[in-house]
């Protein structure tokens, strides 16, 4: 029972990654995604894996998984009939939202439509005040004559309970639930406290309503795979990735579905992480890029950083705002509507403007020649020779180098008095520039000093941009890792079953007390524990992580500080302390002379780091020359285009090495080494690249 | 121009997009660490990067849109105090004259010179709200600009790195809440320098020895954006009127916009006298929120600069109330200077059927002052939003402010924070103006004084006696109201809420476009099942029989 399976559902492939704990060997396997119904790649991808590795699936003791199934359905709106059960005087909370306009000149402005009509909300009297305290109380008649109208009536298959102040008292959501679940035991019935209880009843309530809708459809699915997996001898444990980069059971993923939401990049990014902690870099940029979209996020200490918000169906996918927010433990993503299929052209300004607009698959880049005639950017990193037309997807598609020059020519070039290999570079440019501008932001928002960070570039056209990417951030040094094609499937593997608990709760540091404070935070550990325990783990194998979001009194915005271990009575004197240093680190200053005050309460189990963490070989092959061809490709610090050695991935072992200009090709990615650039193979087969300093 | 002062076309988006990336860092600074409910609720702010010749360049992209108007002006004002051969490195420049900044006192402008390879290369301006700026505090009862607090005329709050400390010690004294003030005054001038830091970067990286030929580039292609789209408006000459309730009766809002060719005049002569309440506008204000009505109907997509302003020019009688003069009192000039965006939006509407919106119910700011139960001081701002107007196919959206920003007070985290309770926060129906496409919905809030004390509630209402008004036969929306218990009050001024009494505020409606009764049917039948129409009115406004 050493095989461990990590499997990602992706839009178009599902990936399986397995490895031998044994022996650290690692075998991969890509299945093309069954959007019908996910399960079936995940059951007829598994034989074709374990054939390569010749293991069987009784050999099988966990497989851990990944998918975007959640995200979909919300977006899809493919859910169920969700009634809500809300506060008397309330129930338009969800409409109202956050009398926020996200673009300021746009007088179109649309947002999404809520999840739940309004004819399937029910008003319940009831109150808990902002103390906690309950003002009204609530008549179970009429939660059981809501659930029979909403159920029995207009045919609801979950109910969403969202009640005010619940982060403060939950015991009428509670009482509701129990009477709904008795009543209707068919019925998923998910409340705002527990889904997590944070303080802002719009966006606690949006959180549980779409936890709500995703139930039914992610616990038939569950369902399905199981008896799939079953079906074809798997007899070990099942685990589910969320998207805060822990994994869970399949009994936690049942109740929490709205944590599931973005499986597949966290567990690059972890892979990431875990990257960097084997080879003793702490402080990495992930860089994932593919066909339409450029994910970015930051790991600092070897942890990548969190937040506690996304959005999901938004009506502009890069416009924050304009989605519903979903309040959940999540990697820090930055989401940059870049990739391959991204389309160039000239914007209103008369200036080059690249993506977020993508040509998707179909027609795709002019150069795939099904019939697209909007230049991309895959067609102007074709024009500048970064790409071969014979070796696109390991040779499967040629590409039409002309065809993506004319266009390139006749949209930016013509227009602009330059030639189409200016045009492609300035198409080249602008992205690299995009995805720079991302991570500068986000780091600067957050304090995080990128520079003397390490990048980890993946997915199809990561490796194509990151090393210029990286000259722009004054970062030195960029590695590429191996089977970059399915990171988030090996990611998976190095994940560890964790889960996270919050709860908003006021309190300023004057009125807190260390009894108070142990007492918050041991509740919190119960709960949190108690998803691990119930996988089997051992309390005393637990890592917990404690953390407080703190504010100056008057200020709007928190700032999280992780805690030391220690008792309250250690810890929270010293508080104004941590809080002026991470406050300092943002900002630059701080105010020791303002009151603080306590708004979230944060605990995380973590289990141990499964198996071998990311330590795994893939097997190499160094049978063949590392060079396979030249071909020229566009360097302009060089003078233009210049003859490069192509060398070939799969054939580069440990502690080669070889300067660029030069080109990496491998079957699903090609990486580009700029001009000065010291690329060498480590022990594991990573690529790591010295990136050259500028000249002055 | 020869072309060796031309900007690489393939790399003027770059250079562009990466200024604006600059500004948005530096609004992001201050937005996470100022005080001001203002600024962190209402975005009551901005960032504007100049060249060095005062010509704006890139603005935050939330960047409150009323400063892209203002900060130009403000910077040309800061140039004739101190000429460019005056600065110096270290320098910080400050003022809040309501007639030389933003039109009223306490909206802070902040600049810094930006020296790269030892010459002026340019300036970056913040613009931020403060918690406070002395004198009677804002409201509109104020008769005076002397008592809407200290003025600051242009100076210079730090000298070559060195601060100003008398002048520091100056405002201290004349603030409440002097750690709060200073800490947003801190918070701006640390967003100048670390504009100054990544301008010098920038400039380093792409090795730029001025910003002369980027600025040409940028404002050029602005401004022919903005001409290209005024050339398709039809020349002539667009007026439009309206009624605005001022304190004491109602005061006329008058515009004639004349658009020749690629050019677009607005005057606002015929417009009534400035009064003796601070809802005065100075020119600066009108002429802002008239570029940027401009803005949203021709280049919404085009980022801000002085390209956007280029083509529009503004004008009013000195003494009227969109030009108002010393000593008038200006504190609430949002109160009229909201109304100049409807006003022109109505007088284009006939010119540019397709881009115009119908009226919208606006917003409901108010400041509130009161004790926490737990007996803390309580001092805080409440919004609430009315609906937009309805535009040619396109409803209006509910409860979304207009022409101003602001984000939602969460009602849990309001009973936190001042013992209130929220009773209900419910859509009104058949408030958005009936028409083919309907105006956005207004709202009903309910707020019980809980707290055990009383509560001063300073209200600047609007639109309570002149609805949003609909477009092409659309209906108006529905008007603004506050009670009391059930008693309407007073819209402007302030109120005493008692320990038990309850304030109700019904939002206003946005207007709706085009005849009710050519709404698609099918639509109707949705809003009624939304609950955002009533069988009555769906049967009454748009003949539509309702079924059950």
């Amino acid at each position: 029972m050493a095989l461990r399976v990590g499997v990602d559902i992706g839009g178009t492939f599902t990936d399986f990654a397995l490895v031998d704990e044994a022996t650290g060997a690692l075998a991969i396997h890509k299945q093309l995604t069954t959007p019908d119904d996910p399960a079936q790649a995940v059951v007829e991808g598994l034989p074709a894996l374990l054939r390569k590795a010749s293991a069987a699936a009784g050999d099988v003791g966990t497989l851990v998984h990944g998918t975007t199934l959640v995200t979909n359905a919300l977006i899809e709106r493919r859910g169920a009939r969700t009634g809500m059960m809300v506060t008397a005087g309330f129930a338009d909370v969800l409409d109202i939202a956050r009398e926020r306009r996200y673009d300021m000149y746009d007088l179109r402005i649309a947002y999404p439509t809520p999840l739940i009509p309004r004819d399937l909300r029910v008003e319940i009297d009831e109150r808990i005040g902002a103390d906690g305290i309950a003002r009204i109380g609530l008549d179970l008649g009429d939660v059981r004559r809501a659930a029979a109208t909403l159920v029995d009536r207009r045919g609801c298959t979950a109910i969403a309970v969202c009640f005010l102040n619940a982060h403060a008292n939950a015991a009428h959501e509670e009482q509701a639930a129990a009477t709904i679940r008795a009543a209707h035991p068919g019925v998923a019935v998910s409340t705002s406290a527990d889904v997590f209880p944070f303080m802002r009843e719009y966006e606690r309530w949006t959180t549980t309503v779409m936890n709500a809708f995703a139930q039914p459809m992610f616990d038939q699915y569950l369902l399905r795979l199981e008896q799939g997996l079953a079906g074809i001898g798997f007899r070990g444990t099942l685990y589910v990735m969320t998207s805060s980069g822990g994994t869970v059971t399949i009994d936690t993923a049942r109740r929490y579905p709205i944590r599931m939401l973005e499986s597949g990049p966290a567990a690059g990014v972890l892979l990431s992480a875990a990257l960097g902690r084997l080879t003793g870099r702490n402080s990495l940029l992930a860089f994932d890029m593919g066909g339409t979209t450029a994910k970015g996020a930051l790991i600092r200490g070897g942890v990548p950083l969190k937040r506690y918000d996304m959005e999901v169906a938004r009506i502009h996918e890069f416009k924050p705002g304009s989605g519903l927010p979903a309040k959940i433990p999540v990697i820090d993503l930055i989401e940059i509507g870049a990739g391959g299929g991204s389309i160039a052209q000239r914007d209103t300004r008369g200036v080059i403007a690249v993506g977020p607009r993508s040509a998707g698959a179909v027609p795709g880049p002019v150069c795939y020649g099904r019939g697209g005639t909007e230049p991309t950017l895959t067609d102007a990193n074709l024009a500048l020779g970064y790409l071969d037309p014979r070796y696109f997807l390991g040779g499967e598609m040629p590409l039409d180098r002309a065809g993506a020059m004319a266009a390139l020519d006749r949209v930016i070039g013509a227009p602009l008095g330059v030639d189409a290999t200016q045009a492609a570079w300035g198409v080249h440019e602008t992205i690299n520039e995009n995805v720079a501008r991302a991570f500068r932001n986000h780091a600067a928002e957050r304090g995080f000093d990128y520079r003397a960070c390490t990048m980890v570039a993946f997915g199809g056209s990561g490796p194509l941009h990151a090393l210029r990417v990286a000259r722009k951030l004054r970062v030195g040094s960029v590695v590429f890792p191996r089977a970059a094609g399915v990171m988030s499937a090996v990611g998976l593997l190095a994940s560890p079953l964790a889960f996270e608990v919050l709860r908003s709760e006021r309190v300023a540091h004057q009125d807190l007390t260390a009894e108070g404070f142990d007492d918050r935070f041991a509740r919190l550990a119960d709960q949190a524990t108690a998803h691990l325990r119930a996988a089997g783990l051992d309390p005393r194998d637990l890592i917990i992580r404690r953390a407080v979001d703190l504010r100056y009194r008057g200020q709007g915005y928190e700032i999280e500080v992780v805690l030391p271990e220690g008792s309250g009575a250690a810890v929270v004197p010293r508080l104004p302390a941590l809080f002026a240093e991470a406050y300092a680190a943002v900002f630059a200053r701080s105010f020791p002379a303002e009151p603080i005050e306590i708004m979230n309460w944060k605990l995380e189990a973590v289990g141990p780091t499964p198996g071998r963490g990311a330590d795994y070989l893939a097997s190499a092959t160094a049978s063949r020359p590392a060079i396979k061809g030249r071909r020229p490709a566009w360097f302009p610090e060089a003078g233009g285009f210049v003859d490069c050695a192509v060398y070939d991935r799969y054939a580069l072992i440990a502690h080669d090495a070889f300067v660029g200009p030069a080109i990496v090709e491998e079957q699903e990615s090609t990486a580009i080494i700029g001009v000065g650039d010291r690329v060498t193979v480590d022990e594991r087969g990573h690529l790591v690249v010295k990136v050259a300093e500028p000249k002055p | 121009m020869s072309i060796d002062s031309r900007v690489d076309p393939i790399l003027l988006g770059i250079l562009w997009d990466r200024l604006i990336a600059v500004a948005d860092d530096i609004l992001l600074s201050i937005v996470r660490t100022a005080f001001s409910v203002g600024v962190r609720e209402a975005w009551d702010l901005a960032c504007v990067l100049f060249d060095d010749k005062g010509r704006s360049i890139a603005q935050a992209t939330l960047s409150m849109p009323a400063f892209i108007g203002t900060a130009p002006y403000t910077m040309q004002h800061m140039l004739q105090r101190f000429p460019a051969a005056s600065l110096s490195p270290g320098d910080v420049l400050a003022t809040n004259d309501p007639w030389l900044g933003t039109g009223h006192t306490p909206d802070i402008c902040i600049a810094r010179p930006v020296f790269h390879g030892g010459r002026l290369v340019g300036f970056v301006m913040t613009i931020s709200h403060l918690p406070d700026i002395g004198g009677a505090g804002l409201s509109i009862a104020n008769r005076e600009i002397f008592e809407e607090g200290l003025i600051l005329p242009v100076c210079k709050l730090v000298r070559a790195g060195v601060a100003n400390e008398e002048l520091y010690e100056l405002l201290r004294s004349n603030v409440r809440v002097p750690d709060q003030v200073f800490g947003d005054l801190m918070a701006n001038i640390g967003g100048t320098e670390l504009g100054a830091r990544l301008i010098g970067e920038f400039m380093a990286e792409f090795a730029l020895r001025d910003l002369t030929a980027l600025a040409d580039g940028i404002i050029n292609q602005s401004a022919d954006a903005m001409r290209a789209r005024l050339r398709d408006i039809p020349d002539g000459i667009y007026r439009n009127a309206l009624d605005v309730e001022a304190v004491d009766g109602s005061v006329r809002l008058e515009a004639s916009v004349t658009v020749k060719g690629d050019a677009v005049a607005i005057d606002f002569t015929g417009s009534g006298p400035a009064v003796r309440n601070a809802i005065n506008v100075p020119l600066c204000y009108t002429r802002s929120f008239a570029t940027y009505a401009i803005k949203c109907l021709t280049t919404p997509e085009v980022p801000n600069n002085l390209g956007t302003l280029l083509p529009v020019t503004v004008s009013a009688p000195a003494a009227c109330i969109l030009n108002a003069q010393r000593p008038a009192p200006t504190g609430g000039r949002h109160v009229i200077g909201w109304f100049i965006v409807p006003l022109i939006m109505g007088a284009l509407a006939e010119a540019m059927p397709d881009r115009v919106q119908a009226d919208c119910g606006m917003a409901s700011l108010f400041i509130v002052h009161g004790t926490h139960p737990d007996g803390r001081p309580v001092s805080t701002q409440y919004f609430l939003a009315g609906g937009l107007g309805a535009m040619r196919a396109h409803d209006g959206h509910h409860t979304t402010p207009s022409p101003t920003n602001n984000a939602v007070v969460s009602s849990e985290v309001w009973e936190n924070e001042t013992g209130m309770t929220v009773l209900r926060r419910r859509l009104l129906p058949d408030s958005g103006g009936a028409g083919q496409w309907r105006g956005g919905l207004g709202q009903e809030a309910a707020l019980r004084n809980d707290s055990g004390h009383p509560v001063t509630v300073a209200l600047f209402g609007m639109r309570t006696e002149f609805a949003a008004r609909g477009l092409f036969g659309g209906r108006d929306g529905t008007k603004r109201s506050f009670a009391i218990d059930g008693r309407p009050i007073a819209s402007k001024g302030r109120h005493i809420l008692n320990p038990g009494e309850t304030l109700t505020v019904l939002e206003a409606g946005g207007g709706g476009y085009g005849a009710a009764r050519s709404r698609d049917p099918a639509a109707v039948r949705d809003d009624v099942a939304a609950g955002f129409v009533s069988p009555a009115a769906a049967l009454a406004d748009y003949g539509v029989a309702i079924e059950g």
